[in-house]
């Protein structure tokens, strides 16, 4: 049933509504980023906070001025890609030998896999932490990385994939003469594109805005990452909204940019994680 | 049967595949959460001279006691009854919109989708500058000209009353597009051919949604407002920048105590007591979640 | 090349079902076994039991004479066409050829030369660097046969490799497949659920119950000395006439009661199934091919009054479904429930419901089996 003309009116009406309210606060960071400090504040209270007007790139610059922007960008992104990298490998092999190889004691982990899931990461922080302090680990790349490599939802977000595709394919390649690891990496791993798509965006927006964590065990500039940093750039004496929101624009962009390009894996990627559940 | 390997039995590589996640789990996730539990019992205090004691049920009674906790608690559950509701009706209703497959419907989702890419540290940041006190906040101005200069300016992160709603605005504002995006592809996996009937039927738009949309859309609805509602009680981001759980305790969160406990006060077994607790409420949620559920079975 | 021997080869389910039980089966060097049954009677799980991609529960498989139970696919050299192709998505067709030489490590020069070579035997020079998805259901099946044969393993093993194909392309397949094997002299294990396919196609036929093989042999023997009730019902479109009925001993000879009538039967049917003079004064069951069912015009002693039920027209021949006097056994069913003696006449016949008809059944016609389904020879 086509919705007729006065509700399509309606839907569009109701749709910008909520884009207005959707658009403002990014479009305000944006046009700040680009405004003189003193102005943002005395312009977000008006109309003339969207207006494009006397714009400069003077925030950008005094960001990097007045900190360490570019360590900070480097840190997130090693962080970031070290667990998307090594959590696409660790779990998705760890999901196919639960999907499809014949163990002992495989159910039996896999359940205990899938009650980990339910464990948020809040809820064993305390005990990490004091872990790492007692090892000596804090403030470094290593207790930022390794403890959220394997990781309970990966496993189950492959395993979901894996236990739906063909068993065929596997067993024409054992007849043909493929050990197991070669069977996963040229059987099973180009044919699962998808997941391995849904899981690396979804550990790369977790990780890349994840905050808790490196507040607690990052001490020093040297391996914070973006989101930490932009919580202590804000509290940096004196307040410049400006230089605030160019570093916000700064942070966000690649981020930005690799959702538009992808848009469709992001989505996907998000619905998949719930749909299976 | 003969003692000989079994044909298909393939432990060995399994166990290679496996063993690098396993071992991740169980060092980064089981173990410590194993010790948050046992610590739980104890008193252990960091740079405390004292020895270590069993003390049973001490440090959840305490907490119990503990009026910032109990807080803590309150406003976690405060934020869950109210956000999550709303969240779920603005998503629900943004994703009905949408799947109407009006052109331009891309558009939009992007715009929509588009905060839940943004880290809550910037979220958090961007609306302290929204929520500036003074006429020229953002907010304050807003709510002047829509209520047609009734409202007078306040601090909304400094106004006991306002600020745990300010905070779940921005929250619903982050957050919503997550749910959208699920239930729209819920949406979009209904047969058509249901609506083709319930019309033939003679039922109209509202029946329709009524009866068709929001049973088959149970089992994403039940997922996103599980996963809402765990978000409520995880909520630490945003307290920790905008208020650090001010004023007057209105924003703090479990989360927010916890860290407090353990990080700037060293009351290791405190800390892990309210982790303990932090866990059971998000337990008994998923629970609650997997009873509503109805388990669809797979088709081969 | 290699023989295949099964010796009291059985599979039993966690669940205690057996999916193959006690069968005992050689295959010869070269030859082509169809092995044929309604679906879950445990014919692919024989297949993939040889294959290895299945456990045996207890006997053993023999390729050679040599005992491979617990030899893994990888190190059996079969071949395996499967139901659905398992082609690899992923890859060109000149991949999905390539892969199991280059699981072999073989130089890539004798790949590419053996691709090139097995493209042209099976007309897939052209589609090389397409994806299975960019192929035809007959070009996919075509594929499938070439990953097989490129690595001149020592058994092919085929899945129920027409079922996906129309009715037309599955005849012209069929006969390529039994022209490739015959060229290429090896031992092959066809798996089929279509008895037709299964006479067609095999040297030799399996017929295959329940997990039990039923009876072993030339499509000729099957169709026409059916070792069992089953077999009878099973094979033939439509199968066998079962007719319950009794044998007597009477002045002397054996008479068989065929509904109301009391037929002698003659000295050299007796001669053909001695066995049937150890069963007078038994119940019997009585095989009749629906087409050596004729009609009569006339009413006489030999001939039985029957009733029009329903009639299929086929355009060459027609399918009567009659009612009788006669008790359709309904215990040895293979296809689908049977109550109507069912006959088939050459040509277009038209005959309304009720009509009546007078039919002769030639004495010489008849299979008999006991009363448990075995047959009387």
């Amino acid at each position: 049933m086509r919705p007729g003309p006065g509700s399509t009116l309606m839907t569009y009406l109701l749709l910008a509504g909520m884009a207005a309210l959707f658009i403002a606060p990014l479009l305000m960071m944006f046009l700040g980023s680009l405004k003189a400090d003193h102005r943002v504040l005395l312009e977000s209270g008006s109309l003339t906070a969207f207006l494009p007007r006397e714009l400069s790139l003077q925030n950008y610059s005094d960001v990097f001025r007045r900190s360490e922007f570019p360590r900070f960008f480097f840190n997130s992104l090693f962080i970031t890609s070290c667990i998307v990298v090594c959590g696409l490998v660790v779990n998705s092999l760890a999901a196919y030998a639960f999907a499809r190889l014949q163990w002992r004691g495989r159910d039996l982990l896999f359940n205990l896999v899938l009650a980990l899931m339910i464990l948020p990461f809040e809820a064993i922080a305390v005990p990490l932490f004091y872990g790492a302090s007692i090892l000596g680990l804090r403030d470094t790349y290593a207790v930022q990385i390794l403890p959220f490599i394997a990781n309970a939802f990966a496993i189950y977000l492959f395993y979901s994939f894996f236990i739906g595709m063909p068993r065929e394919l596997e067993e024409a390649a054992r007849i043909d003469g493929a050990s197991t690891l070669r069977i996963f990496f040229s059987i099973i791993a180009p044919n699962a594109k998808p997941v391995f798509a849904s899981v690396a965006i979804l550990t790369f927006l977790t990780w890349w805005g994840s905050y808790l964590w490196p507040t607690m065990v990052t001490i020093g500039p040297t391996v914070r990452p973006l989101p930490v940093a932009i919580a202590s750039f804000y509290t940096l004496p004196p307040l410049q909204w400006g230089d605030i929101l160019a570093f916000g624009v700064m942070m966000v962009a690649p981020v930005v940019l690799l959702f538009v390009i992808f848009q469709r894996w992001f989505v996907a990627g998000v619905a998949s994680s719930a749909l299976k559940g | 049967m003969s003692r000989r390997r079994r044909l298909n039995d393939q432990t060995a590589p399994a166990l290679l595949l496996a063993m690098p996640a396993l071992l991740g789990l169980l060092l980064f996730i089981l173990l410590p959460f194993a010790t948050a539990l046992v610590l739980a019992f104890t008193d252990l205090r960091l740079g405390s001279p004292l020895a270590v004691n069993l003390v049973g049920l001490d440090q959840f009674l305490y907490l119990f006691n503990d009026p910032d906790f109990m807080r803590a608690l309150l406003n976690n559950l405060l934020f869950a009854a109210v956000a999550v509701p709303l969240q779920t009706l603005l998503a629900l209703a943004l994703a009905l919109l949408l799947n109407r497959g009006l052109p331009g419907t891309l558009a939009f989702r992007t715009l929509f989708f588009m905060p839940v890419v943004f880290p809550m540290s910037l979220v958090a940041v961007i609306w302290s500058l929204i929520y500036a006190p003074g006429p020229n906040g953002m907010m304050n101005a807003f709510l002047q000209w829509a209520s047609f200069g009734l409202w007078e300016a306040k601090d909304f992160l400094r106004d006991p009353l306002l600020a745990m709603p300010a905070i779940m605005l921005l929250s619903i504002w982050q957050g919503v597009g997550f749910q959208m995006v699920i239930l729209l592809a819920g949406l979009q996996g209904i047969p058509q051919t249901l609506y083709e009937a319930a019309a033939l039927d003679g039922a109209g738009r509202w029946r329709q949604l009524l009866h068709i949309t929001l049973p088959q859309l149970r089992n994403p609805l039940i997922f996103v407002i599980l996963v809402t509602t765990i978000l409520a009680f995880r909520l630490f981001d945003q307290v920790q920048i905008m208020t650090r759980g001010g004023p007057e305790n209105a924003t703090t969160t479990v989360i927010y105590e916890t860290v407090q406990a353990a990080f700037a006060r060293q009351q290791v077994a405190l800390a892990s007591a309210m982790t303990v607790v932090f866990f059971l409420l998000v337990l008994a949620i998923t629970l609650l979640q997997r009873r509503f559920t109805h388990h669809q079975r797979e088709v081969a | 090349m290699a023989a295949i021997e099964f010796n009291n080869l059985t599979k039993r389910y966690d669940s205690g079902i057996h999916g193959i039980h006690r069968l005992n089966l050689k295959v010869g060097d070269g030859e082509l076994m169809v092995l044929v049954g309604p679906s879950g009677c445990g014919k692919s799980t024989l297949l993939r039991m040889t294959a290895g991609l299945e456990e045996v529960s207890s006997g053993e498989i023999r390729i050679d004479d040599r005992v491979v139970n617990h030899i893994p696919p990888q190190q059996r050299n079969v071949a395996m066409v499967f139901q659905n192709y398992a082609l690899y998505p992923h890859m060109t067709v000149r991949g999905n050829l390539a892969f199991p030489l280059r699981m072999q490590k073989q130089p890539a020069m004798l790949i590419e030369e053996r691709v090139r070579r097995i493209a042209e035997i099976l007309d897939l020079t052209p589609l090389l660097d397409r994806r299975p998805k960019a192929l035809s259901g007959g070009q996919r099946q075509r594929v499938a046969m070439g990953r097989a044969i490129i690595r001149k393993a020592d058994i092919f093993l085929m899945d129920e490799p027409l079922s996906n194909l129309d009715a037309r392309l599955r005849v012209e397949i069929r006969g390529e497949i039994a022209r490739l094997q015959r060229q290429l002299a090896i031992t092959t294990l066809y798996v089929t659920h279509d008895q037709a396919e299964a006479m067609t196609l095999g040297q030799r036929v399996a017929v295959i119950d329940r997990g039990l093989l039923q009876q072993v042999g030339s499509p000729q023997e099957i169709y026409e000395r059916p070792a069992n009730a089953f077999v009878a019902r099973f094979i033939g479109s439509p199968g066998m006439n079962l007719i319950q009925s009794s044998l007597y001993r009477e002045n002397g000879g054996i008479q068989l009661q065929l509904g109301p009538r009391r037929l002698p039967i003659p000295q050299r049917v007796l001669t053909d199934f001695p066995g049937l003079a150890t069963h007078s004064e038994e119940s019997v069951l009585v095989g009749i091919r629906p087409h050596a069912i004729h009609l009569s015009d006339t009413d006489s002693n030999e001939t039985l009054p029957a009733r029009v039920c329903t009639t299929e027209a086929m355009g060459h021949e027609t399918i009567v479904h009659l009612d009788t006097a006669l008790a359709i056994d309904n215990s040895h069913q293979a296809r689908g429930d049977q109550t109507h003696l069912l006959v088939q006449l050459t040509g277009h016949h038209n005959f309304s419901a009720g009509e009546q008809l007078a039919i002769r059944i030639g004495i010489d016609d008849l299979c008999f089996f006991d009363s448990d389904g075995e047959a009387i020879r």
